[in-house]
């Protein structure tokens, strides 16, 4: 899942100016810091539901993805 | 009970005309169809008009349903007959979207969609009962614009679609909301008088009472209108003063929050707009920069292109700025800035017969001082950059129509315009163009570009609505929409007293673009250089019968071209935009190289001799250099020659000890981290060092939302610790050089600092090898000299611009960081110290401490920047004298231009003192170009031996000579036929 994430979706999230960092797995629980302008994204839930769909599709995996926000110090909170 | 604080509260008249009006905005469109029939297929682009798709076949696209992915682009399609009610009416197709897109109907391109316009008028463009819809959208998650207060709510890679219609507009209503949009601004905006405000609100309140929102009759709608028609825009008492000139105007960067193959379609979408604005708009013109995106236009969507060609010929679509894309214009060598030139004035000229006059480069981050020479003889005559005025952080930039000089006493006529170049062309933004204007007394008016932009978009109808009605808004300023070329024909003339601006075009921001992606810089570099050589020897060799690859390397340097775009080279730009650039570079570098070839021999390409010590790569080296082994000897060979070099042994050259070390020229004190306790030269019997001295020098750098492009002035009282992980040691030597190795601690970066004293240079050279971790860091190297002197020169590729070092001045202060070449110096009569670089751009000097910045980690844009290992060098050449009795110019080419192995013969002059820019095929392929600089600030002449043509930079004839007679800082093009 890490080198999916890696190699498949992070050029797609940095495309949009996103970036996104596998952190960890526990179970179905896959941990994800989301940075750049993902972090301040109004509407990052539905990008994380498109991932969760692709990761099945392409791997058949359900996981379920907990993405932690890392604005940089000068970005609203 | 619980208790309830009450407030009681009135509403202003303002609060109620705004809700009003958005009660009427609900009746812009009298009739709404919607198409239940949208398929979508979803897609990643992979290249210019390449795509991925995710699914197989479209699904069905209802309203409410999720469309886009992340970095995607959804092709939608319908299919349908128009409703009978519809037929042989105006009606428009509408869609509310965050995405951009082009639509097609019935195979013809109809119109452009954005967060910034939601419908266009397609009964007019295609009057068939049964259409075929298909949209291209590309979907961004951030939208043109972040002045767009709507698009910033809808922004993000996973859309809602709210449906597409076929709508029919109420034209009354739309009117009226254009009179109340317009109104509203006028009165709110506090540019105006309060009586004024309060005639407006008056009236306007009135007007919005006359409709009845349950039931909004047209007749009512109408009365409304003519209402305001009578007592505000009839009303003459409220007049206004000035001249504004307005520009109809989109900024499109090549690449930014995307990559340049998006580029492509979001010219097209902006293209398009302005042509169906034009069918619409009889008055309406429209200019466009960038050759490039006229050449992706003609590549990809010719039909489109032939109509622009058509608008072009009735003067109403402008060519403007003549430069291939809108480069960075600090870091760009004067070659490059030519080529911009060479290539956009080709482009036009070939296609459209024009010879556009005026450099257009709204967005870029200062301009060097080389610029207008290289503008003039590129057959541009005028300058327009906005960035001074609106963007300096310190003085208000004190001109905006204005004469440029230029380093070697050019003029170009220059329009600063005193307001940003994305406007939307409201009343505020046209009086506050007038109230900034400081060029008043001048009889000139102001320039104002209206139009969305940054990722293209343009004009809007509503521009051109609000447009028509400020002739009769008498309070406000005189406006008149003209094409760009029309403004500065008119207004720059040698009778109007226009003040001079004798220096380069400085701005006071953006100035971490001169470090920020350290890599982009080295490549840059490299690729310039390598462009020279190799057109050198395809000239060399084609006069040997050899064919010139005049197609590849034109292919090629138009791909150098596109990535000094202005937010690419310095950096400003998401991670997949840096990809492309390595990727295009990399390209590049192995074209190049290809082309030069090898051979036995060495060739010195310079058109001077080589003096200085030189690194050869050699397996039997026994030195390391970014990561190549070889050795280093002093190659003396003359200019324009090829010959074999000599490696000379020498024995006890150096004498270390402990803390220690003496060369033929230095006796030198070293720091455990290699920076220099004491510099004595033995020759110039002198100390070089007063403080901190090759010290390595970290500081925490957070300027906050303009991450990449900024430096804050207080940096320095932000150090961070720089420690030493393993002093100063001694690797090895031979008879050439000495090495010293220092590995430090910079944060959380390693940082192996490796020293090289020669026997036989003055030059005594860092290399560091940095594997940089750091986030929101600046490293640089700092020079504390004994020498006074409060000017630092810097090298601007074409020669020199000398910058004080003190800070008397709010000017002085603000030029903390400023944009170098291959060397800055400063020098006191009897000698100093020159900097030399391979690929660095920003240094500082305050006092007799120079710095020279390294590396810096921004967050913004791209989170992954600098990031990684960086190998680099500079040299430190103290010297006697002045830095040009010193040759410091010379050393520094031969510092950036390695030896080649090459076993081509040149037998033409040298052209010395001149420096060899470049020497290539001509355009045409029927002579040889030479590019000649004059460096030093001299005067003289240059007697050729024989009759050459004498051209402008677009390779122009305009004289023969046999002699040419050169003034300071000249660049001097001259043509041999073949």
């Amino acid at each position: 899942m890490e080198n999916y994430i890696n190699s498949y979706i992070r050029p797609r999230i940095q495309g949009d100016g996103g970036e996104i960092e596998y952190l960890s797995r526990e179970g179905d629980e896959v941990t994800v810091v989301f940075r750049g302008e993902c972090s301040k994204c109004l509407i990052l839930d539905r990008c994380i539901k498109w991932i969760e769909q692709r990761a099945l599709e392409d791997t058949g995996e359900a996981i379920k993805i907990n993405g932690i926000r890392k604005r940089p110090y000068f970005q609203d909170r | 009970m619980a208790q309830i604080k009450v407030e009681r509260r009135s509403m202003r008249v303002q609060e109620w005309i705004d809700l009003r009006f958005g009660w009427l905005k609900r009746h812009i469109y009298s009739e709404k169809y919607e198409i239940d029939c949208f398929t979508v297929r979803e897609a990643r682009q992979t290249s210019e008009m390449q795509f991925e798709f995710y699914d197989e076949k479209p699904r069905p696209l209802k309203k409410g349903d999720l469309y886009f992915t992340p970095d995607g682009t959804a092709f939608i399609e319908a299919e349908l007959d128009v409703p009978p009610s519809l037929r042989g009416r105006d009606y428009c197709f509408l869609l509310k979207t965050a995405a951009e897109m082009i639509v097609k109907v019935n195979g013809k391109y109809a119109g452009g969609i954005d967060p910034n316009r939601e419908r266009f008028d397609l009964s007019s463009i295609v009057p068939d009962t049964h259409i075929k819809i298909e949209i291209t959208g590309y979907n961004r998650s951030k939208p043109d614009d972040e002045r767009n207060p709507e698009s910033l709510s809808v922004r993000g890679c996973r859309q809602i679609f709210e449906g597409g219609y076929l709508a029919v507009v109420d034209t009354g209503v739309q009117s009226l909301v254009y009179d109340v949009e317009l109104l509203t601004d006028a009165a709110s905006c506090g540019l105006f008088s309060e009586d004024f405000s309060a005639l407006v609100y008056r009236h306007l309140d009135k007007a919005m009472s006359m409709i009845d929102y349950d039931n909004v009759l047209s007749e009512d709608v109408r009365s409304a209108a003519e209402y305001l028609e009578l007592n505000v825009f009839s009303d003459k008492l409220y007049r206004g003063s000035g001249s504004v000139e307005l520009v109809a105007h989109s900024h499109l960067d090549i690449a930014y929050y995307w990559r340049r193959i998006h580029s492509v379609q979001k010219n097209m979408r902006t293209v398009l707009i302005q042509l169906r604005l034009m069918d619409k708009y009889p008055e309406f013109r429209y200019s466009h920069t960038q050759a490039y995106t006229y050449e992706t236009l003609e590549k990809y969507y010719p039909e489109v292109f032939e109509e622009l060609a058509r608008r072009i010929e009735e003067g109403r679509f402008e060519p403007a700025g003549g430069m291939y894309v809108e480069p960075d214009c600090n870091i760009p060598s004067a070659e490059s800035l030519i080529r911009q030139c060479l290539y956009g004035q080709t482009y036009f000229r070939e296609k459209f017969g024009i010879t556009v006059n005026n450099a257009w480069l709204p967005d870029v981050f200062g301009n060097s001082w080389i610029l207008p020479q290289i503008l003039k003889k590129s057959g541009m005559d005028y300058f327009v950059s906005n960035k001074m005025s609106t963007w300096n952080d310190t003085n208000r930039f004190p001109h905006n129509n204005f004469i440029w000089r230029g380093i070697d006493g050019t003029e170009i006529y220059a329009c600063v315009p005193p307001t940003h170049f994305i406007s939307w062309n409201m009343p505020s933004q046209v009086q506050g163009n007038w109230d900034a204007f400081q060029d008043k007394d001048t009889g000139t008016s102001t320039m104002q570009m209206f139009g969305y932009g940054d990722g293209g978009s343009g004009v809007t109808e509503e521009m051109l609505e609000y447009m028509r009605r400020f002739s009769r808004l008498s309070v406000m300023p005189e406006t008149k929409h003209v094409s760009g070329s029309d403004f500065l024909e008119r207004n720059f003339t040698p009778e109007k007293p226009l003040a001079v601006w004798d220096d380069e075009l400085y701005l006071e921001m953006h100035r971490g673009t001169f470090t920020t992606k350290a890599k982009l810089k080295d490549y840059n570099r490299k690729a310039e250089y390598l462009f020279r050589e190799a057109e050198l020897v395809s000239l060399l060799r084609s006069e040997k019968g050899e064919e010139y690859p005049a197609d590849e390397i034109r292919e090629a340097y138009k791909k150098l071209m596109i990535n000094q775009f202005h937010d690419i080279l310095p950096g400003s730009h998401i991670t997949p935009v840096y990809r492309d650039a390595i990727a295009d570079y990399e390209e590049i570098t192995a074209l190049l190289t290809r082309i030069i070839g090898t051979g036995d021999r060495y060739f010195n390409s310079l058109n001077f001799p080589r003096e200085e010590v030189t690194f050869i790569p050699d397996e039997s080296g026994s030195f390391i250099r970014k990561g190549v082994k070889g050795r280093f000897t002093k190659a003396d060979l003359p200019a324009l020659s090829c010959g074999d070099i000599a490696y000379e042994n020498a024995d006890e050259w150096i004498k270390i000890t402990p803390d220690s070390v003496e060369t033929p020229f230095y006796k030198a004190l070293l720091a455990q981290d290699g920076s220099f306790l004491s510099l004595f030269d033995k020759e110039l019997e002198r100390e070089w060092v007063k403080g901190e001295f090759n010290t390595l020098k970290l500081y925490d750098d957070r300027p906050g939302n303009y991450d990449a492009w900024d430096i804050l002035p207080d940096y320095k009282e932000h150090p961070v610790p720089v420690e030493t992980a393993e002093p100063l040691r001694f690797m090895c030597s031979d008879g050439e050089c000495a090495e010293f190795c220092a590995l430090l601690k910079a944060g959380e970066s390693y940082w192996c600092r490796i020293i090289r004293f020669f026997r036989r240079s003055r030059g005594i050279e860092v290399e560091n090898i940095v594997d940089w971790k750091e986030k929101h860091k600046l490293a640089k190297a700092a020079f504390g000299c004994k020498v006074l002197s409060r000017e630092l020169v810097c090298d601007t590729s074409a020669g020199y611009i000398r910058r004080p070092t003190h800070t008397n001045t709010s000017w002085q202060q603000a030029r903390f960081e400023v944009c170098t070449h291959n060397w800055c110096d400063i020098s006191e009569t009897s000698g100093g110290i020159a900097i030399i670089n391979e690929n660095k751009y920003g240094a500082g000097a305050q006092g007799s401490c120079v710095t020279l910045s390294l590396l810096r980690a921004p967050e913004r844009p791209d989170p992954t920047s600098d990031t990684g290992l960086h190998n680099f060098c500079y040299m430190i050449y103290p010297h006697a004298g002045d830095f040009i009795s010193a040759k410091i110019n010379r050393k520094a080419l031969e510092y950036n231009v390695p030896l080649m192995k090459n076993d081509i013969d040149y037998c033409g002059p040298d052209f010395a003192p001149l420096c060899l820019q470049s020497m290539k095929l001509s355009e045409d392929g029927t002579m040889a170009v030479y590019r000649l600089s004059e460096q030093d600030g001299m005067r003289g002449r240059l007697d050729l031996g024989r009759k050459m043509k004498v051209l402008n930079m677009l390779e122009d004839e305009i004289g023969e000579t046999d002699c040419v007679e050169y003034s300071p800082f000249e660049i001097i093009t001259l043509g041999a036929e073949i």
